[in-house]
């Protein structure tokens, strides 16, 4: 009967430890597996524990390099518009984009944006409308950038503060693309407006030109 | 005689008039709609409050038609006239409203129309798109193989049995004295088959045992909240990179904060997909998990304000290599073009996340010996990198060779991965 026992234990050990697929198993040389280094995932609170400062945040007022400056209007109070206004003064500071910079904004713009605001900016994206024309699980409709006028004719600055800070039920996008990001996929949308509502590509070169141009007037 | 004509020309004439007349309220009705979606439909949901209030029975709660109408023309002027009912609108909602002072009356009463006159959108059915999951059918071909070893196994040993009784039985027909019978257990042969077989079937297990060390093949741990990567990347088909962009642009894949589910989260407040089932046959509350992020954001949904009391969600990490190795996403996914399912697996048909992979170096570097690098070729094209390898370009207009594999660009050098 011990024996039996004895054999059953041996077996549920074997079974426990090559069968369970919500155990990470084990490894041979922890120390040369597990990083003693802190790596990404490293838990922040044993620093804390032992009086070491790490946030993993950049520190305030610093800038990555080639990166442009930072948006410069703030953040409204709850309930206020009046930097939301001002933001139409503020012009793209990047001038017209490459062909190569033109693909990579397209990129960003399907990734983050085109699941809301649809591949075609028509506000008709898989998330509010499924492409059999079935309602999504997103309730709120997205900005339809092409044909809603209050859209085709914000200033890029206003697009800008949006992206950053997030308006209505859109959240801020600041974490997921950079200053640069932002603004290239604005000029892609600004682009792809001027192409659909007649003027050619030709206009859109128009513009940024002259938002370039401005930006150095300044 | 009775004159029909009358009474089909007034039957006629009533039919088309009402024809006339549902068709116009249609076409109202869908003015009021594309009013509605152009407009509103941003901040206000008809049966849920989003940016601002659900709108269903807005008539029943502001009788006065005129200050509904100018309300909804330019809020901030019924707001200095000291309205009651909206200044306390506004005091809890906090959220100003755009003006719209283009907008008509007869627009605003189709918008009106509309928002009575709309049917709540019903929840998907359970059958819209539940196949059964599982994983995918991967047949275990071992087991079967060793029921057939064991069948075969006994019909040796029948087999053995009667061949010797027969001869048993042959020898003392013929008169030839034979020893007293042996059993089984105690005949050495069958003792050092036994033995041999013993040897082997441990030693495989063994082997295996000792290899799988450290490799994680299947590995699906329990994540704090029920995140199904088959509902987020399949059914509402948002890129990998919309959660995970790090992988493009560095070393890690990285998992989103939380800012980033509450990104479309802030607006989708409950689950209305097809059930989903845990492998112990339990239903998924998805409302609930939602819920969890909420608590994790700090964001009070009733409220819809963040309370500021967050708390990180301790997601467990899935992938990992050891630190002897040397891995880098952008590397793969951006310079190489790799696709994220090629070493994570159909990820989206995983409600829960499993390793796919081995994730061994074998495993790695077999991929590294296969896969050709996007090489620049004489038009240009492909990775502008790999121009500095003149030789393979060489090579490959002198007609030697056609393609550059990861291994001929030093894929297997040690120091690639191990430093």
């Amino acid at each position: 009967m011990k024996k039996l026992s004895i054999i059953v234990v041996l077996v549920a050990l074997v079974a426990w430890s090559c069968g369970d697929k919500r155990s990470p198993g084990r490894v041979y040389m922890p120390d040369m597996a597990y990083s003693r280094a802190v790596e990404t995932y490293t838990s922040l609170d044993t620093l804390h524990a032992q009086g070491i400062n790490y946030n993993a945040l950049p520190v305030p007022g610093t800038i990555k390099r080639g990166e442009l400056f930072p948006f410069p209007i703030t953040q409204d109070k709850q309930g206020e518009l009046v930097n939301y206004e001002q933001s139409k003064q503020v012009t793209n500071p990047l001038p017209q984009l490459s062909k190569a910079q033109v693909t990579e904004a397209e990129r960003l713009y399907l990734i983050n944006c085109g699941i809301c605001h649809g591949k075609g900016l028509d506000g008709q994206g898989v998330l509010h409308k499924r492409s059999d024309g079935s309602d999504g699980p997103y309730g709120a409709a997205p900005a339809n950038f092409v044909s809603n006028p209050t859209y085709v004719n914000m200033p890029a600055g206003q697009m800008m503060y949006s992206v950053t800070y997030g308006k209505g039920q859109m959240g801020s996008y600041a974490s997921q693309l950079s200053t640069t990001q932002r603004w290239m996929v604005i000029q892609y949308i600004k682009a792809k407006q001027a192409e659909a509502s007649g003027g050619t590509a030709a206009a859109a070169t128009d513009t940024t030109a002259k938002v370039a141009a401005d930006t150095t007037k300044k | 005689m009775i004159d029909h004509r009358p009474i089909v020309k007034r039957t006629l004439l009533s039919a088309l008039l009402i024809v006339v007349l549902s068709f116009g309220n249609k076409m109202a009705a869908q003015d009021g709609k594309a009013l509605f979606d152009n407009n509103c439909a941003s901040c206000h949901n008809v049966f849920k409050d989003m940016t601002g209030p659900a709108l269903k029975g807005i008539e029943d709660r502001v009788k006065d038609k005129k200050l509904l109408h100018d309300w909804i023309r330019n809020n901030q002027k019924v707001l200095a006239t000291g309205e009651p009912y909206f200044t306390k609108l506004y005091a809890t909602w906090k959220s100003p409203m755009n003006v719209f002072p283009n907008i008509t009356d007869p627009e605003i009463e189709a918008i009106l129309k509309y928002i009575r006159e709309v049917k709540p959108p019903v929840a998907a059915g359970p059958n819209s798109d539940n196949a059964p999951d599982g994983k995918m059918g991967e047949s275990d071909n071992a087991i079967m193989y060793g029921v057939l070893t064991l069948i075969l196994a006994v019909v040796a040993f029948v087999m053995l049995q009667v061949n010797s009784n027969l001869r048993k039985l042959a020898d003392d027909k013929e008169g030839i004295p034979s020893g007293e019978p042996i059993p089984f257990y105690r005949n050495k042969t069958y003792i050092t088959i036994f033995t041999l077989f013993l040897f082997v079937v441990a030693g495989f297990f063994f082997a295996k045992g000792a290899i799988g060390l450290g490799r994680m093949k299947n590995y699906q741990p329990e994540q704090p909240i029920f995140y199904s990567h088959k509902v987020h990347a399949g059914t509402n088909q948002i890129n990998c990179l919309y959660c995970h962009g790090s992988a493009w642009e560095g070393k890690h894949a990285t998992i989103p904060s939380v800012n980033v589910c509450m990104n479309c989260h802030l607006t989708i407040n409950e689950y209305t997909g097809a059930p989903i089932f845990r492998e112990d046959g339990t239903e998924v509350n998805g409302t609930a998990e939602i819920q969890k992020i909420y608590a994790a954001a700090g964001y009070d949904p009733k409220a819809k304000k963040y309370t500021g009391n967050t708390k990180p969600i301790e997601w467990i990490k899935i992938h990992s290599l050891p630190d002897h190795v040397y891995f880098n996403h952008s590397q793969h996914v951006r310079a190489g073009k790799v696709q994220c399912q090629t070493c994570h697996g159909e990820i989206t048909a995983m409600h829960e996340v499993y390793q796919a992979s081995e994730l061994s170096m074998g495993w790695c570097v077999n991929c590294h010996r296969e896969t050709k690098v996007d090489f620049n070729n004489d038009k240009g094209e492909g990775n502008k990198f790999y121009s500095i390898y003149e030789k393979y370009h060489s090579e490959i207009k002198a007609g030697k060779r056609d393609s550059v594999t990861v291994a001929d660009i030093g894929g297997l050098e040690c120091q690639k991965c191990h430093y």
